[in-house]
């Protein structure tokens, strides 16, 4: 049994090894630098290609069953029917005023949620009498989710924009102030005893040993707290709100305009994206000193 | 020993299937009516009030109807009104629906196939209403604020075709979307300058926290809403019998409460639902029962119907104009008059609103 | 003896002083919002509801499907996120189209599932599922992926088998991660279920028992609705942490001391 397994684990993980020999004797005439100036370019095609690959499958499927309609298309419209009402929307400007809107709103929202919870989470990472008094009570509004939080706030101020970024803060503010204390506490004991022995300032040993440790685990905390905000968002939309994009959907909801729907589903997947790629790109930025096991 | 025990066991289950089998056909009656109502009622077990329909529920008619043949009626409601009984319908959930003109109309353009079978809570009104400080007093006000009306429902449609009539586009006037409580809950805190809704604004003006400067009923019958009972095609074609037996049961409510002598028990009886009963007789004054509790689908409805797909498709509400004519079903409604000897109760109304001849 | 017991206590001061302040609020009658209602007036109606039953009806339902969604959710996404962490292959394959799903706000399948689904209870565990699943793949898959590179090639300097190498380095080295993401999940489905209850209205559940509140301006069901959520949160996450500090008391957790 054991044997069998092996062979699947070993089927299934591989190691990077540095490609030395074997390149050298194929070319021995193409310079170094373009050589692996052309390795890095195949790669990333292939990998680019290869990224394409299911999603064009499902496309596909989709497609040919919106043709055969194995599925109503009251339920599954064609693809390109969505196509076709995204670039109406796109056209009228609908699109564009909506997801200005939105945007506005979940930046503000994010901004001030993101703030206070680095400066709570910092807190209530470096002192523990800090957190001694304020952790408990945190915790237990955190337990509350922020849509438990939705209805108390639409008594409290209504359903105009005050709402919208005050739900958003919060739901922004937690999970960022969660790791980045989590990211603080979990720095190894280990590098604290080395920087004791070194005898690191306070200022030495925040900079240089306790924030570097805890980078990967607060900008986790950031990304979530930008899902969880871009979350808020749409749920507020959907329940009180006359223009964004969370609107559009409702909307299209109510008059069973499932095009609609999807077309405004994809917009916020899109958007999702590039900005979570932009928080990506500056999170391997700054953590470009880690390698990976795996 | 074994083999022949088998072939025997084989022999007597295909038996036993081909008796349920005949047994199924010759069901007439099915295991389970789904009855779908577009409003959430209140309270639990839940009330409702304001039709003939909602009277038979509460009078649990149909149930009783059908105890006989070992029926039972799920009374489905639905917080998201006719929209939400539209996700029901397109996943074959319900067999019957008593639901608004709007969302019906837009699940026939989506290609649901249902047949209208029975009037219940026609002209029913819609109403204006701003907070009690406001300083709107008409239509033509509402330009540029904020106002609420439930989408998809009935009261969008007619609240879309007041205000283009008064000269407004949807797009000039900040059109929300939110269901009868929130929408209340938002007038009261001002969050919204108006509300389009029912009579659930008499309630709050009653309490002062508001005030109704404009009601359908009073400017155009072009503004009233409909609402009708639907089957889906599937259940008439498989139960037509059922279908009529429940058409019979909610005729025969209209007929009991049309009777002018009835009206104070109308009332009353609704009175135990979502609203105080002086509440629902003020969305009557001036109307013969008659009139209102009409099951008829007489050319009157027909050409309300009519309307409401044009300017629905005209107001890109729906994207496509659903024929209608062939969507009203007569032959039940037509049936349980005549069992009940009904015919030429209710007054017939043509098109342009007048009654017509007997 | 009598130090430690104080200082337990400071967690308390906080909200013993919120409690007075609001109470006082309501007795000098600083505010006169018919909304700002008094804490008696919760306690009397968390009181009512306990006895009458309607705490319980609701409660039960509601965490009969968070269940069902977090349990369905939670074995997909660690198997999905196992996947996509080990092997290359599947990461280049799958990875991207993952990664773009999981930006689509979980809220804005709410409409596609309802029309999917329908009636009942099935729309409301899918998407509780879905909220179980992102955060399970996202963390089992950052666990995995993390494993210190030193610790792998030490593990082939002893010729460790495969197995081998799973069970005592990879596996405990991508435990924490792992268990951060059945963490979140646990407190994602736990919000997937209110908003499903929100927003997909038909049923009982606490978050029908939230609305309702609203829709009656009855602000003290609307808190003790809160609270009740509140309790149930902490319920399941002190749970959690229970057991992964079962688990994992080997690694070196510490509150370094600054």
């Amino acid at each position: 049994m054991p044997a069998v397994l092996n062979l699947v684990l070993s089927a299934t993980m591989t190691v990077d090894l540095p490609a030395t020999a074997v390149t050298e004797s194929v070319r021995p005439q193409v310079p170094a630098r373009r050589r692996a100036w052309l390795q890095g370019l195949r790669n990333w095609a292939a990998g680019w290609l290869l990224a394409w690959v299911v999603p064009l499958l499902l496309l596909g499927l989709w497609a040919l069953s919106s043709h055969h309609e194995w599925i109503a298309l009251q339920v599954l419209p064609s693809p390109l029917q969505v196509w076709t009402t995204l670039v109406d929307l796109g056209r009228s400007g609908e699109l564009w005023d909506n997801l200005q809107i939105s945007a506005v709103r979940v930046l503000y929202g994010f901004g001030i949620g993101a703030s206070v919870g680095l400066a709570l989470g910092v807190g209530l990472g470096l002192s523990r009498s800090f957190n001694a008094y304020v952790f408990p009570l945190f915790k237990a509004i955190s337990q509350v989710p922020v849509i438990g939080w939705l209805p108390l706030l639409m008594l409290l101020v209504g359903i105009d924009e005050a709402l919208k970024f005050l739900l958003i803060a919060k739901a922004a503010l937690v999970p960022v102030a969660v790791n980045t204390c989590q990211g603080i506490q979990g720095v190894a004991n280990a590098h604290v005893e080395v920087a004791k022995v070194f005898r690191f300032t306070r200022w030495q040993l925040l900079s240089k040993v306790v924030f570097p440790a805890a980078t990967a685990q607060i900008w986790n905390g950031l990304r979530y707290g930008f899902t969880h905000a871009w979350l808020a968002l749409v749920v507020v939309e959907l329940l009180a709100s006359s223009e964004g994009i969370g609107f559009m959907i409702v909307y299209g909801r109510q008059l069973f305009q499932l095009d609609i729907v999807l077309a405004a589903v994809v917009v916020v997947g899109v958007l999702g994206y590039l900005i979570d790629k932009l928080l990506g790109a500056a999170e391997s930025h700054l953590l470009r000193w880690r390698k990976p096991g795996l | 020993m074994n083999k022949r025990i088998a072939l025997w066991a084989l022999a007597l289950s295909l038996l036993g299937a081909a008796l349920a089998q005949a047994q199924d056909a010759k069901k007439e009656t099915p295991a389970v009516i789904r009855i779908g109502v577009a409003t959430g009622g209140v309270g639990n077990p839940i009330r409702h009030g304001g039709t003939s329909t909602a009277l038979a529920y509460a009078d649990k008619a149909i149930e009783e109807e059908f105890r006989k043949d070992g029926t039972k009626v799920e009374w489905i409601f639905f917080k998201g009104a006719g929209p939400a009984v539209n996700e029901a319908l397109v996943n074959k959930q319900l067999d019957l629906a008593w639901q608004g003109d709007l969302p019906s109309i837009v699940h026939r353009a989506a290609g649901v196939k249902t047949k209208i079978i029975a009037g219940s809570g026609v002209r029913n009104g819609l109403y204006l209403g701003v907070p009690a400080d406001s300083d709107i007093r008409r239509i033509e006000d509402l330009r540029g604020k904020k106002v609420s009306v439930f989408k998809g429902t009935n009261l969008h449609l007619a609240a879309v075709r007041a205000l283009a009539d008064h000269g407004l586009k949807e797009k000039d006037v900040k059109l929300i979307n939110l269901d009868p409580a929130a929408s209340a809950a938002a007038l009261v805190s001002k969050d919204i300058d108006a509300s389009f809704d029912y009579v659930g604004l008499f309630n709050l003006r009653d309490k002062g926290l508001a005030k109704i400067i404009w009601s359908a009923h009073e400017d155009n019958y072009k503004y009233t809403r409909q609402t009708v009972l639907l089957t889906t095609d599937e259940f008439a074609a498989k139960h037509p019998k059922a279908v009529e037996r429940v058409v019979k049961v909610v005729v025969k409510y209209a007929h009991k409460y049309s009777d002018e002598n009835r009206r104070a028990e109308l009332f009353e009886a609704w009175g135990k639902a979502e609203y105080p009963e002086k509440i629902w007789r003020e969305d009557f004054i001036g109307q013969p029962l008659r009139v209102r509790l009409s099951p008829l689908l007489d050319p009157f409805l027909v050409a309300r119907y009519k309307d409401a797909a044009n300017e629905a498709y005209d107001l890109k509400l729906t994207r496509a104009k659903p024929e209608i004519d062939s969507w009203f079903d007569r032959s039940y409604l037509n049936a349980a008059l005549k069992e009940l000897k009904l015919e030429g109760y209710w007054p017939a109304y043509a098109a342009n609103g007048q009654q017509v001849g007997r | 003896m009598f130090h430690l017991n104080l200082k337990s206590l400071r967690g308390f001061v906080l909200p013993a002083a919120s409690l007075l302040l609001w109470w006082l609020a309501v007795e000098l009658k600083w505010s006169t919002s018919p909304i700002l209602v008094s804490p008696v007036a919760v306690w009397n109606r968390a009181v009512a509801q306990v006895v009458s039953g309607d705490l319980w009806t609701a409660l039960s339902a509601s965490l009969w499907r968070d269940a069902q969604g977090f349990v369905i959710g939670t074995l997909a996404g660690l198997l999905f996120g196992s996947l996509l962490g080990t092997s290359r292959w599947f990461e280049k394959l799958l990875g991207p189209s993952f990664h773009t799903l999981k930006q689509i706000s979980l809220f804005a399948w709410i409409p596609l599932l309802s029309v999917w689904f329908g009636l009942g209870d099935s729309a409301k565990i899918a998407f509780i599922a879905m909220a179980a699943f992102f955060p399970v793949v996202l963390n089992t898959f950052e666990g995995f992926r993390s494993v210190p590179r030193e610790l792998i090639e030490v593990a082939r300097v002893f010729a460790f088998s495969p197995l081998q190498l799973w069970r005592r380095v990879v596996l405990p080295a991508a435990a924490p991660s792992i268990f951060t993401g059945i963490h979140l999940s646990l407190i994602y489905t736990w919000l997937a279920t209110l908003g499903a209850e929100y927003l997909l209205v038909s049923g009982k559940g606490i978050g029908n028992t939230l609305i309702d509140g609203r829709e009656h301006f009855w602000m003290d069901l609307v808190l003790f609705g809160v609270l009740v959520i509140g309790a149930v949160g902490y319920a399941l996450n002190h749970a959690l942490s229970l057991i992964e500090k079962r688990l994992l008391a080997w690694r070196q957790k510490t509150i370094a001391q600054y």
